[in-house]
């Protein structure tokens, strides 16, 4: 020590860049308001040489803050901040239940801070600690019986049962709870003082600080400094405030205490000076503060956790080989074997290629290691098939034959042409994956095999974290600040989802917005707090496809969380962190339309007997391409979208080539890139074919001389450059990014010219691989997905009634339900109505005795709030003989059956709909009490119910019932009713919409099915939106300079009526670009109460003149060269269509 | 066409001024009804004649005056009964008084909703929307049984026999309102129990200053409270015995308090209502050996009187004066 009476002297004892030990970065949900990267950065900046991150609760910020602390040349400190179960404190009183607004959220359990301190036993001890606190029921909380480790530092600091026994002024308690810690933890253990600048001696007060230092000297335990950070700069309490406010669920209270504003990441001039405070009012003199610093550096010092070691990052574990089938043998030996098997069972055993191909392709699985991977991937697929549950692989898993060998992949590669180096080379580094699909209605199934197979210390689920957009910044911001909620709600509604950070600069640009940007400054500091919450975590879900595969060390370098709802076990980490930790993962993906097409085929199988085996339908079947060229492909996998549409109506597919092709072509690279229209020109001959050389006519003959695939590039390159593919793989990959292009391009020019082609052809070579190398699709992805396309259109052609019962059913795709429907009833589908004789749990077909038609019969699952076991009572209760028998023997609840009446479900009971809400009202009080009859018969045989001479639902009412309760207008389509009206204004049906000319102008009505801005390549915004009015579809567009016209009205209307000019672009290709834009729920209603010429004075209204671009010309530069329109690829502002309960009026009287 | 029921467009929080303004109806005809907070029934079979003018003509000159002596516009429905009087109010605007003829009565009734009859409240009116009876000639078409089976025996009588225009109702005199309120808003959505304490005990001193100030003791309290999303809860109690004591009115506002149980709700107002108001020289009052009691109501008398002579904020209790 040394003794100074100088100021100078003092600072020679000032330790070198002050480490934070207790920092929490957002990912402490609703806690900590920065990002790691920019705590990272801030450390860096402030010159600090390490610093810890302690979210509370959660690891999971942890690979983000390692990287990011590898970039601004910081230590990484790891550790975590958990509340600890205190041994022997008693259950608290419980508080009455609140009426209304429920119970405050409880959080006055004592939280520690835990430091990983020995390498990697640190690291799994930390892990452990955290998966330990969230195995119990409720929020996290770590048991007393698991607080203990070795490899550990602890921090008690303010919040802790010793920091508040000490801020109670109770050190002798204080001295009786540190006992248990000192037992466990003994030297490892360390005091926290943390000043903020409160009165008082609560945390964050200096007289706790100086309690704490001077207790610890008195216990003989060391003391360290810290600053309890929460953000990264100063200046961010009022965020603080809300994020405690959205945390605890009440407003922020300017009169109670708020966050200090202190806990910021505090350079070390300031760390110095809170330690000579600190340690003056402990009673020490002021240079004793050097020890006190000391003591924090030392603390950090002694954490020695390497991100690479001992976390893991950049190592591979598999599972081990014996769990794989490999039984003694190697795993290469065994993946081998099974490939050899796999020539064999397929019958390419006399085929030469085939062996080559296999066994080249092994020497590169071997080459990297890899075997146990492909050997976990056979396993899971083998199990699942067992399980009976359809999987195809997807992905670029698909080019490799020896995964077509073991089963994983459906399409022979070599028959297709695809490509292996697409997938895995001997230069790739990168871990390959394989994604499997299966039955999204059957995916926790399968997640529970893998489980079941690898067992729970190996398996886990991937977490993805829900970080806050505008629209929940929105709602969190304005409940802390008080607002009203319906202000709350309509602002945040009108939204598009967007990034909280551009709420401002949306409310300047977008033209659906002018209206809220007019009173914007009523709201204060809303947009100012909106925008710093921007991508903070909020929450945490499980990944919808991610699950972990490892050896059985995963637990000791992952923390696992049970999830919410199934609670299955998933890490804390999301998919990309799992990558960087070298974790492997495999993507289960859950697909609709496999659920859809199961359910499809189980429906054929139970009515008729026949039985499809859908993986063995022959290609080229010619109903099923006439379908498809007629571009009625609504419900079928990949191209029912308007633009696949229209896409499908120019292309005219005939092949499952033509297919292939046209999923490639539809992504946002080609259609921006105007890929289209050079294909379909030469597919229809009316251009020439053109090759750059006749050398590259063998890949690019398949797709008419236009680049289509990525593995045609890859074959471009490595023919012209004499490089392998593998090479060539990595060259494709390389020019997306426009930096590495230009070091390709010379590379290119040499290497061609060496091969010996002119410079003529090896500019024009590098023209088109430059321009759509990067745009170009994975064949075997596409592949992959055309399976499933031409599946699904040929169930549409054939066995229509079933396929829409799977479709309806499983709700695949982008379209609400009602749509689907009327496509059913427009393609010559019955669609008989709900009756609880007839209908059951799921859609079902049904023979319709006078026609000979299969018949649609809608599904009790439906049902607006019936539960599965309801629905499930009801269908096997059936048949029942009277109202009486239902009530008694399927028990409905008294909601669900006024639903049903409402519906008609029960109008076989006889009486009307109304009457026989009143019966069951009465049997719902006569029951009250008396306790249910049990499933016994009734006696009573009163077959019929008597009439109540109640008036009957209105035909309206009946279609207001039936979108109120089953989302569809199961009995005819709801623009049928508004026929008169929509003639009277000479409104076009989508019918008659195809014999329009190009050019004309016209007027077309319909519900909104889908609305879209995707991006585009002229870097404008384009509203598309489809409206189907019961003949047909018709899809718009509304370019920018009509949207200061339209974009609300579209956005926020669910019935619209559109004034536009049609567009042709081929025979079956036609769309209308909207001009004008109108409400029609409104229109219909002025015509009901006023007649026409108050329509007419409402068509008069003046609509805001189209001011232009607003975004003054702004652009997001993509990294594939094009631009993008700020506000374009969106979900847009307004509630889905599918969530459309309601008609546009509901009259006092109507039912529901 | 001798019934007018007449809404005075107070603004809200002035009932106080409502006794004066039936003092103005009762220049014209002694029965009159009081419909609190703002409203008022008035039977005019006497005055027709005694003025020489039509109901719809006094009307008229109810509201002129009501205009020049109180500055309070009001609204005015004219029929043969109460009832029919009541309804009408639903179609008047300020200046238009609306009639119900005695042989128009049906078609009046036949487009009205249910909802707008006296003693149908939101309930009834649900559930006769939810069986499509949504309008009174609905109602009355509809078989008595039927009604019956909906809304209960008695209701159901009654229900069907006002859709059909038959008006039992009398006009019954009642001197002053029957209940006094005391609202307490908070300007922000406010969770601190003793805030809200804080606001009852304010209320429950100015229901008692009020109640006494009129010789009046209450029966009944209501505690409502309102939230941020517009809803409400609603709590009754009866008390022991009749008072207008403040600190039994705090003890009983603190206990319908306290068994809401708010924690985390967003409370924007709380409101105490006095209810079952009679005169209080007819109170009980039990009497008890403990003196605190007796001690605290001499206070209370003194304070009253110290109130009477400097204004109300004169004494008042400690918490409220921080």
């Amino acid at each position: 020590m040394f003794e100074s009476p100088s100021g100078s002297r003092v600072r020679e004892v000032r330790v070198p860049g002050f480490t934070h030990l207790h920092t929490v970065s957002g990912f402490s949900l609703r806690y900590g308001a920065s990002h790691p990267e920019r705590l990272a950065e801030r450390a860096s900046e402030r010159g600090m040489d390490a610093l810890a991150l302690t979210d509370r609760d959660t690891l999971a910020g942890t690979v983000r803050f390692a990287k990011a602390c590898a970039k601004e040349g910081v230590r990484p400190l790891f550790g975590v901040d958990l509340a600890v179960e205190v041994p022997g404190r008693g259950r608290q009183e419980r508080r009455r239940t609140p009426v209304r607004g429920g119970a405050f959220i409880d959080e006055s359990t004592p939280r520690v801070t835990f430091l990983a301190r020995d390498g990697a036993r640190g690291w799994a001890d930390l892990c452990r600690l955290v998966t330990a606190s969230h195995a119990g029921e409720g929020t996290p909380l770590l048991p007393w019986a698991d607080n203990m480790a070795d490899g550990l530092t602890v921090l008690l600091g303010p919040a802790s049962d010793v920091g508040r026994a000490l801020a109670a002024g109770r050190p002798d308690r204080a001295a009786k709870l540190l006992a248990p810690w000192r037992e466990v933890y003994g030297d490892a253990l360390r005091l926290e003082a943390v000043w903020h600048g409160r009165k008082g001696t609560g945390p964050g007060s200096l007289r706790l600080a100086a309690r704490t230092v001077g207790f610890a000297a008195e216990q003989r335990i060391r003391p360290v400094l810290s600053n309890a950070v929460r953000y990264a700069d100063p200046g961010l309490g009022p965020v603080a405030d809300v994020l405690d406010a959205a945390r605890r669920l009440v407003p922020v209270d300017a009169t109670k205490e708020l966050d200090s504003g202190e806990a910021w990441l505090k350079d070390e001039g300031a760390m110095v000076q809170a330690a000579e405070r600190v340690v003056e009012a402990a009673g020490f003199r002021r240079d004793t503060a050097h020890r006190l610093l000391e003591q924090t550096r030392a603390t950090a010092a002694e954490c020695l956790v390497d991100p690479e070691d001992d976390l893991g990052i950049g190592t591979v574990h598999f599972p081990e080989p014996h769990l794989v089938g490999a039984g003694r043998r190697t795993a290469q030996r065994a993946l081998a074997s099974r490939a050899a098997a796999g020539m064999v069972l397929r019958g390419y055993a006399g085929k030469r290629p085939y062996w080559e191909r296999m066994h080249r392709e092994l020497d590169i699985i071997a080459h990297h290691g890899f075997a146990s991977y492909f050997l976990t991937v056979t396993q899971v697929v083998d199990d699942v098939r067992h399980m009976g549950i359809r999987v195809a692989a997807r992905g670029s898993g698909a080019g490799s034959l020896v995964n077509h060998l073991l089963g994983i992949a459906h399409a022979d590669p070599v028959a297709h042409g695809l490509l292996m180096e697409r997938f895995l080379s001997k230069e790739r580094i990168a871990l390959p994956d394989i994604d499997i699909d299966v039955e999204s209605a059957r995916r926790l199934e399968v997640y529970r095999a893998i489980i079941g197979r690898f067992g729970a210390e190996r398996v886990a689920t991937v977490a993805m974290p829900e970080t806050y957009r505008v629209r929940h910044a929105i709602r969190d911001v304005g409940a802390a600040l008080s607002m009203d909620p319906a202000d709350i709600d309509r602002i945040a509604k009108s939204f598009p989802h967007i990034r909280a950070r551009d709420a401002r600069a949306a409310l300047e640009e977008l033209p659906e917005l002018r209206q809220l940007a007019g009173e914007k400054e009523r709201y204060g500091r809303l947009w100012e707090l909106v925008e710093s919450l921007d991508a903070l975590p909020r929450g945490v879900a499980m990944h919808p496809c991610g699950v972990l595969l490892s050896d059985a060390s995963l637990l000791s370098r992952t923390p696992v969380m049970p999830t919410s709802g199934e609670g299955l076990p998933m890490a804390q980490f999301d998919k990309d962190d799992v990558e960087d930790l070298g974790l492997l993962k495999l993507d289960v993906l859950g697909v609709r339309m496999q659920s859809a097409m199961a359910h499809a085929v189980a429906e054929v199988e139970r009515a008729t007997g026949e039985r499809i085996d859908l993986d063995a339908v022959p290609d080229g079947d010619p109903a099923t391409y006439q379908l498809i060229r007629s571009t009625e492909t609504l419900g079928c996998f990949q191209i029912e979208s308007p633009g696949q549409r229209d896409l499908v109506g120019r292309l005219q597919p005939a092949t499952f080539h033509d297919l292939v092709v046209d999923i490639s072509l539809f992504r946002p690279g080609p259609v921006a890139a105007d890929m289209v229209r050079p294909f379909i020109e030469a597919r229809h001959g009316r251009a020439p074919v053109r090759y750059p050389h006749r050398d590259l006519e063998g890949p690019l003959k398949e797709t008419y001389g236009v680049v289509v695939f990525h593995e045609q590039i890859i074959d471009i390159v490595a023919i012209m450059t004499g490089c392998g593919r593998g090479v060539a793989d990595q060259v494709r990959r390389g020019l997306s990014d426009p930096e590495s292009q230009g070091r390709i391009r010379t590379w290119f020019a040499q290497h061609a010219a060496a091969e010996g082609y002119d410079a003529e052809t090896i500019q024009r070579t590098w023209e088109i691989v430059e321009a759509f190398g990067s745009y170009g699709f994975c064949k075997a992805h596409a592949v992959a997905f055309a399976v499933p396309t031409y599946q699904s259109a040929w169930l549409k052609a054939h066995h229509p009634a079933a396929f829409y019962a799977g479709l309806l059913t499983h709700d695949p795709g982008m379209y609400p339900k009602r749509l689907l429907l009327a496509d059913a009833r427009r393609r010559g589908v019955p669609i008989l109505p709900l009756d609880v004789n007839r209908s059951a749990v799921a859609h079902r077909i049904e023979l319709v005795s006078e026609s000979k038609v299969w018949g649609l019969r809608l599904a009790l699952s439906d049902v607006h709030g019936i539960s599965e076991a309801e629905a499930a009572r009801v269908a096997d209760g059936q048949p029942y003989a009277s109202l009486l028998d239902f009530w008694e023997r399927a028990r409905p609840s008294r909601p669900l059956a006024q639903r049903l009446a409402q519906v008609g479900a029960l109008d076989a009971f006889g009486a009307n709909r109304r009457d026989l809400q009143l019966h069951l009202t009465e049997l719902h009080r006569g029951a009250r009490g008396s306790g249910s009859g049990g499933g016994q018969l009734p006696l009573a045989g009163g077959r019929k119910t008597a009439p109540a001479g109640l008036p009957d639902l209105s035909s309206a009412e009946k279609l207001s019932a039936e979108l109120g309760v089953l989302s569809m207008d199961a009995s005819r389509n709801l623009m049928d009713d508004h026929r008169a009206f929509l003639d009277e204004l000479g409104v076009v049906s989508a019918r008659r919409l195809r014999e329009a000319r190009h050019g004309e102008t016209v007027l077309v009505a319909g519900a909104k099915a889908a609305t879209q801005t995707p991006p585009i390549r002229s870097g404008k915004r384009v509203i598309f939106s489809t409206l189907d009015d019961g003949t047909g579809l018709v899809d718009l567009a509304f370019f920018d300079d009509s949207h200061d016209a339209c974009a609300h009205t579209v956005f926020h209307s669910w019935l619209l009526l559109v004034r536009g000019v049609v567009q042709r672009r081929g025979p079956r290709s036609l769309s209308v670009v909207g001009a004008a834009a109108w409400n029609l729920a409104e229109l219909v209603e002025l015509r009901a109460e006023g007649g026409l010429d108050v329509v007419a004075a409402r068509l008069a209204e003046p609509v805001p003149e189209g001011g232009g671009d607003s975004t003054g010309g702004r652009r997001i530069q993509m990294p594939t060269g094009y631009e993008l329109h700020p506000w374009a690829d969106l979900r847009p502002a307004g509630e889905e269509p599918a969530k459309v309960r309601k008609l546009w009026h509901q009259s006092p009287g109507s039912a529901g | 066409m001798t019934i007018l029921c007449v809404r005075f467009q107070l603004p809200p929080m002035h009932e106080a001024a409502l006794p004066g303004l039936l003092g103005l109806l009762e220049e014209f005809t002694p029965v009159v009804e009081a419909l609190p907070p703002d409203g008022a029934l008035a039977d005019l079979r006497g005055a027709e004649r005694y003025f020489g003018r039509s109901a719809v003509e006094l009307a008229s000159v109810i509201r002129v005056r009501s205009l020049a002596l109180h500055g309070v516009d009001c609204v005015i429905g004219a029929g043969p009964g109460p009832m029919l009087a009541r309804l009408a109010l639903r179609d008047a605007e300020p200046g238009v008084t609306c009639a119900v003829p005695e042989d128009a009565v049906a078609a009046f009734l036949a487009d009205q909703p249910v909802a707008a009859l006296p003693g149908v409240g939101a309930a009834t009116a649900r559930t006769l929307g939810e069986y499509g009876l949504d309008t009174l000639g609905l109602v009355a078409a509809a078989p008595l049984s039927t009604l019956q089976r909906l809304v209960g025996a008695k209701a159901g009588r009654e229900l069907r026999e006002k859709a059909n225009g038959i008006d039992r109702g009398r006009v019954v005199p009642n001197a002053v309102s029957r209940s006094l309120a005391a609202e307490r808003p908070f300007h922000r959505d406010e969770l601190d129990a003793d805030r809200h304490r804080r606001a009852l005990l304010s209320a429950a001193e100015e229901l008692g200053a009020r109640l006494r100030a009129l010789d009046k003791v209450c029966g009944t309290l209501t505690l409502t409270v309102r939230y941020a999303d517009r809803s409400s809860t609603n709590r009754t109690r009866t008390l022991k015995e009749p008072t207008a004591h403040s600190a039994a009115l705090t003890k009983a506002a603190y206990g319908l308090y306290e068994a809401l149980g708010l924690q985390r709700a967003r409370v924007r107002s709380v409101t105490l209502r006095a209810e079952a108001l009679g005169p209080a020289e007819q109170a009980s009052y039990q009497l008890a050996f403990d003196p605190v009691d007796e001690k605290l109501r001499r206070i209370e008398e003194v304070a009253d009187r110290a109130r009477a002579k400097f204004g109300p904020r004169a004494v008042m209790p400690g918490t409220l004066a921080a």
